[in-house]
């Protein structure tokens, strides 16, 4: 008995292991591909079955899903390097020139976390105006566009605090500028500036407190915001989209009727239309994700879904390998306290701020930029109209569009007359 | 989908294969297995075989502790047969560091024995360049951001007109001070030279470098060397304006060899010195006398030393003005520094006196004059005085236009606009004399004084000995021909007093205070020293009230007239239209002759 038990052990061994971890086999079933994503820990975030609207390359453009995949590239990258990197005005640098001379793909790894972050940066901006101009924003989506601003902000200030890390001359007097920004705010702002800083100038406190809030405060909250923002994604019933979206064309609203609930979770039940569908989560607010052969316009999120997103993942990759083969992150002089460049500039997110700054410290550093956030963080509860969900530049928000491409366009315009157009002195030069 | 996917895929792998080629093929491995290959062929004893047989490529580096902060050198990985004399000839990077008994390197029994091993020195202690850096780009500095390039190597990409002067070993040097800081150190002639130079030219007197100097006109050097590459230390001496615009550093008459030897001189400014302790550097601080006074280190002056009967001749003080550079800034016959006022008939202009207060220092007599108080004996001071106070050839000028040429331009201005040559840095700015408001608002007289006497406190010197008083009237006329081109007003008489008819008190200097804290410090500023808020914007500039031999020398009427009937052609308003009254005139008056208490009134 035990030889045999042994024997046919051993022998399973291989499989037995293998479907220990995946429990499933390749699905080829609906009820397969079902199981596939819902009991697979990392793909059990995603809905069993997705719109068909969800997957249109063009709606979303992958944004908000290649800003993640970055967050999840800086954080890789950010450890390795995290482990040559001391947080001391003595040491920084010259870790920075061990990183690019000696430590292997230490180069490669620190322009892939460096052009990550930019790209972050950028993706999360971006993202942000694809959720504004397609109407995402609204009911019942408020509160997600509002995590959605915190987690920009956060973003750039995640980018802003790792900037100062490899304690040269672009670091450390752009975090200078940038400081001192913040340092315009009324009443507080002295005193701010000295918390985020540590001291009155940027130094060996600054450095110890950026480093803390860049490598463990903040991924941390992000992470946490993060996960609070896909699932509030599923919890509001997936991706936003236009109403006619939930049939497929021709067919009419009585056919996707209400589904009545069975109190029998995971088992199968049966509907009042008499068809089989298989209950397999708990009660969801809001449109209910239907699984099984219920007319509606939805697909298998396997393979459709993680096609696309794979998709993704190895287009971001791919893009930010080349970048980082092509292009080495800057490394300028050492600290030099005494001798500022000239002009001292901000990370580039910034310049548009800077640029404000030079015709008015507290309007460019805190006036406008504070109404700005506000704004943003209000435009959900404002904009209560609920047409024109799901659509890019929908007519029925031709008002609204046009006022957050304004917005869009000026900041982005500062940006580049703060980024190409400023020399010496903050004047205005030509970049040609 | 799936071919884009497959194309992307391929793009990663690409870029995966690059940088793992990269990471396992470096530059340095080829160098050293080519040195052992040929060690190996070399060797002739056992040992030697040996030593080299058991090697495989691997990174050296030399961690040096002994020389200010920890330094790691990476360059034996490249360079690895340093060491190895039998590579002497090899090429690049094989070669070994040649002896030399100029290093302090010895023959012992037929053997070469280093002075300064590279296992305690490492390179870049001498060499500079990138210790850390792996691969020529970085490690020996090419790369634009990092401040210690090879010094004096031809690999590195000097500014483009300077470079062929700036490549060769001497520039090391530089960095053999910081061990061996004796003056006499012989090795180090440049760096010797460089430091007598920057006294010599009296460089001192308007920069600081930490025990050497205290001036405070130009940018400290105490670290000049730790933060500027040699290019632009040679750039910033010949050409002061080229890397800060406002710089106002004259262009010394140097040759290549002086810039070569102040240069490397300035690259061995580094901040502390390997040789010093932070004790010596306190007690250099203790040490330093006032201010703008220079310490003079080391009797390194080019000037023969002060020992043995005072020569207080004219000759030598003609040598001593010559040879610190006074023509650096001041005009002097054919020499002209183009800063600094004319000195070219000082003995008509000022008494011997005056010379020396002002050479002592220059502000007791001009206030807001910019030149240094350079520290020199009093023994040069009256040789230098001596011969200042020889130079009384009155100018060969009679035209009277020749004369405003070539005696009043050089300040006023060729258009007489007060922009002349070395306006800028005079203070008070000179005057204005296309002002018609000004000009023909005051009297002659007053002109003809200003022009005999000169203007106390201010750079105008006085005429009086230089011009008869037919050529100033005839240069007022010219003046007012040329520059006002309106005919002479007459004055309007006005009732002013003589003398301040309010008593000093402390009651009225306290409520000339409080008049001047309400009415006049938005231009004078609150310490009356003419920098208020708004005098940036004014020309000319509110006057300093504090120059003490400026007021001084004006008397109670003028200040009542400039005070209640404002100054026309300037900023200053009639503030009897604004409601001051004779008596808070008189206050205000009080109070700024109250500025300094020996005034006798």
């Amino acid at each position: 008995m035990a030889r045999k038990i042994s024997l046919s052990a051993l022998t399973e061994l291989p499989g037995n292991i293998w479907n220990s971890i995946f429990r499933n086999p390749l699905p080829s079933s609906d009820l397969g591909r079902a199981q596939t994503s819902f009991t697979n820990f990392f793909l059990h975030i995603h809905p069993v079955k997705v719109n068909r609207h969800t997957l249109k390359p063009w709606y979303t453009m992958g944004l908000g899903l290649i800003t993640f995949f970055l967050f999840v590239i800086l954080v890789f990258t950010g450890v390795l390097v995290m482990f040559y990197y001391v947080p001391s005005t003595n040491q920084a640098y010259d870790r920075m020139l061990d990183l690019r001379s000696t430590v292997a793909f230490g180069t490669f790894t620190r322009n892939m976390h460096r052009w990550a972050a930019h790209g972050m940066v950028a993706f999360v901006f971006l993202h942000m105006c694809r959720v504004f101009f397609t109407g995402a924003y609204k009911r019942p989506r408020e509160f997600n566009w509002v995590l959605g601003i915190v987690l920009f902000l956060l973003t750039l200030f995640s980018s802003f605090t790792g900037y100062l890390l490899p304690w040269d001359q672009l670091a450390f007097w752009a975090i200078t500028v940038g400081a001192s920004i913040a340092g315009y705010a009324p009443v507080v702002g002295e005193q701010m500036r000295f918390l985020l800083l540590g001291d009155t100038t940027v130094g060996q406190e600054a450095l110890l407190r950026f480093y803390v809030l860049h490598v463990a405060v903040l991924p941390l909250v992000i992470t946490l915001l993060v996960a609070v923002h896909f699932w509030r994604i599923r919890k509001d019933g997936g991706l936003s989209r236009p109403p006619e979206a939930e049939s497929e064309p021709g067919l009419s609203k009585e056919t996707t009727a209400k589904v009545d609930l069975v109190e029998k979770p995971g088992e199968a039940f049966v509907t009042s239309a008499g068809k089989k569908h298989f209950g397999i989560q708990g009660l969801v607010r809001g449109p209910f994700t239907k699984v099984g052969n219920v007319p509606d316009n939805s697909v298998f999120a396997w393979p459709n879904l993680f096609m696309a997103e794979l998709f993704v993942l190895i287009l971001t990759i791919a893009g930010l390998c080349v970048l980082s083969l092509f292009f080495d992150a800057p490394l300028e002089e050492p600290v030099n306290i005494t001798h500022p460049p000239n002009p001292a500039k901000a990370p580039w997110y910034f310049l548009g701020l800077q640029e404000l700054v030079s015709y008015s410290a507290f309007w460019g550093g805190v006036g406008i930029p504070t109404i700005q956030v506000l704004l943003l963080l209000v435009v959900p509860y404002l904009d209560r109209d609920p047409r024109g969900v799901g659509r890019w530049f929908a007519g029925e928000r031709l008002l609204a569009n046009t006022l957050f491409l304004i917005f869009v366009i000026v900041n982005i315009t500062l940006i580049i007359i703060g980024t190409l157009f400023r020399g010496p002195n903050w004047e205005f030069v030509s970049p040609w | 989908m799936r071919l884009a996917l497959a194309t992307a895929s391929f793009v990663i792998l690409i870029v995966h294969g690059i940088i793992f080629y990269d990471q396992f093929f470096h530059e340095w491995e080829s160098y050293q297995t080519s040195y052992y290959q040929q060690a190996l062929s070399l060797a002739k004893t056992d040992a030697e075989r040996a030593a080299v047989e058991g090697r495989s490529p691997k990174i050296e580096q030399i961690i040096v502790t002994s020389f200010g902060e920890t330094r790691v050198d990476r360059c034996s990985t490249c360079h690895i047969g340093i060491d190895d004399p039998r590579f002497k000839d090899s090429g690049h990077p094989l070669r070994s560091h040649p002896f030399s008994e100029e290093l302090g390197d010895k023959l012992v029994d037929g053997k070469w024995v280093r002075r300064h091993k590279f296992n305690d020195f490492g390179c870049t202690v001498c060499h500079d360049g990138q210790g850390r850096g792996l691969g020529g780009k970085y490690a020996h500095g090419q790369d634009h951001f990092w401040p210690d390039p090879l010094l004096g190597s031809k690999l590195i990409d000097w500014r483009a007109d300077y470079k062929p002067k700036l490549v060769g070993k001497e520039y090391m040097q530089a960095n053999c001070t910081l061990c061996h800081t004796e003056d006499g150190f012989g090795s180090t002639p440049l760096v010797a030279q460089g430091r007598r130079l920057f006294f010599g030219k009296n460089c001192y007197g308007c920069h600081k470098i930490d025990g050497l100097s205290n001036g405070a006109l130009g940018p400290e050097l105490s670290e000049v060397g730790k933060k500027f590459k040699i290019d632009y230390i040679w750039e910033s001496i010949v050409d002061p304006r080229a890397n800060s615009a406002a710089s106002f550093m004259p262009k010394f008459n140097l040759t290549d060899d002086e810039v070569k030897a102040l240069t490397i001189f300035l690259k061995s400014r580094r901040g502390m010195n390997f040789s010093e302790t932070s004790l010596d550097r306190y007690k250099a601080t203790l040490a330093k006398g006032e201010p703008g006074q220079a310490l003079i280190h080391g009797g390194v002056l080019t000037s023969p030393p002060e020992t043995g009967t005072p020569t207080a001749g004219v000759a030598y003080g003609e040598r001593l003005v010559y040879d610190k550079s006074c023509m650096a800034c001041h005009k002097l016959g054919k020499f002209d520094g183009g800063i600094a006022p004319d000195l070219s008939f000082e003995g008509l202009m000022r008494d011997e006196d005056w010379m020396m207060g002002h050479f002592r220092s220059p502000r007791s007599k001009i206030s807001d004059s910019i030149m240094p108080a350079f520290g020199f004996t009093d023994n040069e001071y009256q040789a230098m005085t001596t011969y200042l106070a020889s130079l009384k050839t009155p100018p060969l000028v009679t035209n009277p236009a020749e004369i405003y040429n070539s005696l009043c331009s050089r300040c006023h201005g060729e258009k007489g606009d007060g922009h002349g040559q070395i306006a800028v840095y005079l203070d008070p700015y000179p005057r204005d004399l296309t002002k018609v408001g000004f000009m023909n608002s005051k009297s002659l007289e007053r002109f003809v004084t200003s022009i005999r006497n000169g203007v106390h406190g201010t750079s105008m010197p006085a005429w009086g000995k230089v011009l008869r008083d037919d050529q100033i009237h005839a240069v007022l006329d010219h003046i007012q021909t040329t520059f006002v081109k309106e005919p002479r007003r007459p004055i309007r008489e006005r009732k002013l007093p003589e003398i301040n008819p309010i008593a000093s008190s402390s009651e009225s200097v306290n409520r000339g205070e409080g008049l001047f804290l309400q009415r006049c410090t938005g231009c004078h500023g609150r310490k009356a020293d003419g920098k208020g808020p708004n005098s940036l914007d004014m020309l000319p500039r509110p006057r300093n009230l504090r120059n003490r031999d400026f007021l001084n020398s004006v008397t109670d009427r003028r200040l009542f007239e400039s005070l209640l009937y404002g100054v026309q052609g300037t900023a200053m308003p009639s503030w009897i239209d604004y409601g001051l009254t004779e008596k808070e005139i008189g206050d205000l008056v009080n109070y700024l002759r109250s500025f300094d208490k020996g005034h006798k009134q």
